[in-house]
């Protein structure tokens, strides 16, 4: 038929129309499926909530796409208008600073993960520091610099500026620090042994080999650790509320406990 | 519009470390870059595709990757940081002069192309002319062919010095962000934009980093133009 056609323009028009309508066919959802669900959460949920998600994937067949990087990045991100879902923070100021935006649905949101603060070094270190009021953690670092996240603005930072201030220490390393982009990139420092010591997340600890555990902060030196969760405002998926539901579940708990978050009811 | 223009000392420290480290790594990469252009322009050898392509890895790969590469190679730990630590006293780790060496190496494709482009416009009558006057191949170089190759080496070196002033993932992985030490004006900017409200800040710190950048580009401009006029005057 195409080919029977007399002028040649005529007949690329009509192959390119066909194109278009197979190729629309083509990407065009077969069923109902489920829209994905687009996830901003927190650089220190990586391995737990990808394993969550699986989880979820295999139950329920809702793919999620997860954005994993600094709290203020996503945050400011959103406020942009980015198409995500679900936001999950590493604290709550940065949550609060989308809810007096009003860009996050305020009765979706709730307090999901726990997390405790310790100071870490390489594996292979010999650093024995007991975690007190004005404890020698300058002297530990020798000529070497303490890895923490960037306290202005990164939640492991603040939180690790608050430990140390509390514990009367903070003023003997402010000029002593290696501030990291965040606390993924604190670890690695630590792990490549180019700082001697580090503050990060004790799920971060437990997630690389290259680091131990050299002591846990007492909750009670900062701000409590807590990862809030919130479905974003102008989020139109309808598997978002069920997304939260199944992360604040029992069948999630063992994810998380696993990597050492706490989780919160 | 005064307090828009009115710096705190973290501000004031930023930049001026930034001037500093992109005025080193502008330099530090200056007789690499023209040598290396050189090579690549005049040179026929084996591998010569290999070494164009190591140098403009820079710009091919992300710069948190380029970062860490340094930090693997470069850092308190890494087997080349060891090495210059132990023989020279020269640390790179968590000092300005890692981040300089970031900014060198992120600059270096970008001057290393712009000199090589200008060497390859270079009329090689002209410097055989010099070679059958008796001039030796040194001699050469340094007479005919660099003064020629002056606006390229000028434009790489506003090439370098511009990307040095806004170089960011490198930095941050590389030597992290040290108010005083390694906090160059890109880094304070976003540790301006992670901070609630930090974003004026920013906003104005940015318009310091254009300004500046503006100015250095109108001096390579003034330079380029002076220079073309001092050899037309010398035309035959």
């Amino acid at each position: 038929m195409v080919s029977r056609m007399h002028s040649p323009m005529t007949r690329d028009l009509v192959i390119s129309v066909l194109l278009v309508l197979v190729s629309v066919a083509w990407t065009a959802p077969v069923s109902a499926q489920a829209q994905k669900l687009i996830v901003f959460a927190a650089a220190s949920l990586k391995d737990a909530l990808d394993e969550a998600n699986l989880t979820y994937q295999r139950k329920t067949l809702q793919e999620t796409a997860t954005s994993y990087a600094a709290s203020a990045t996503l945050a400011k991100q959103i406020e942009a208008v980015a198409p995500a879902d679900i936001f999950i923070s590493a604290d709550l100021d940065w949550m609060d600073y989308l809810a007096k935006r009003n860009l996050v649905k305020p009765d979706s949101r709730a307090n999901l993960l726990g997390n405790r603060l310790v100071l870490i070094a390489p594996v292979n270190s010999t650093a024995q520091l007991v975690i007190a009021p004005n404890f020698p953690l300058a002297q530990a670092l020798g000529d070497g610099r303490l890895a923490i996240a960037d306290p202005n603005g990164v939640p492991a930072g603040r939180y690790g500026k608050a430990a140390l201030e509390s514990l009367g220490v903070w003023s003997s390393v402010t000029d002593r620090l290696a501030p990291a982009e965040n606390v993924r990139a604190t670890l690695a420092l630590v792990s490549r042994g180019e700082a001697p010591l580090g503050i990060v997340y004790q799920t971060d600890a437990n997630s690389d080999k290259g680091v131990k555990i050299v002591g846990t902060f007492p909750e009670n030196t900062h701000p409590p650790i807590i990862y809030p969760i919130a479905v974003v405002a102008a989020s139109t998926n309808p598997g978002a509320p069920g997304y939260v539901a199944f992360l604040k579940s029992p069948v999630a708990r063992p994810v998380f406990e696993k990597q050492g978050f706490t989780v919160l009811q | 519009m005064v307090e828009l223009l009115h710096l705190s000392v973290e501000e004031v420290t930023a930049v001026r470390l930034s001037l500093r480290v992109a005025f080193w790594a502008m330099t530090a990469s200056l007789i690499p870059g023209i040598l290396l252009a050189l090579v690549l322009a005049r040179g026929r050898f084996w591998g010569k595709a290999l070494l164009d392509g190591l140098i403009h890895l820079p710009l091919v790969m992300p710069p948190v990757v380029t970062g860490y590469l340094l930090l693997l190679l470069l850092g308190r730990k890494g087997p080349l940081g060891q090495f210059l630590d132990e023989h020279f006293g020269i640390v790179f780790a968590f000092r300005w002069t890692g981040a300089a060496l970031a900014c060198a190496v992120m600059g270096f494709p970008l001057m290393v192309r712009a000199i090589r482009l200008s060497i390859e416009a270079v009329d090689s009558r002209l410097e055989d002319a010099a070679a059958t006057l008796g001039a030796g191949p040194v001699w050469v170089f340094l007479v005919v062919t660099l003064p020629l190759t002056l606006p390229g080496i000028i434009a790489g070196m506003i090439l370098s010095f511009a990307r040095s002033m806004g170089e960011f993932g490198a930095t941050i992985t590389f030597v992290s962000n040290i108010p005083g030490e390694t906090q160059t004006l890109p880094s304070l900017i976003y540790t301006l934009t992670q901070i609630p409200g930090g974003d004026a800040g920013a906003l104005r710190l940015t318009l310091i980093s254009i300004a500046i950048s503006m100015l250095a580009l109108l001096a390579a401009e003034f330079l380029t133009r002076r220079l073309a006029r001092i050899f037309r005057a010398n035309d035959f």
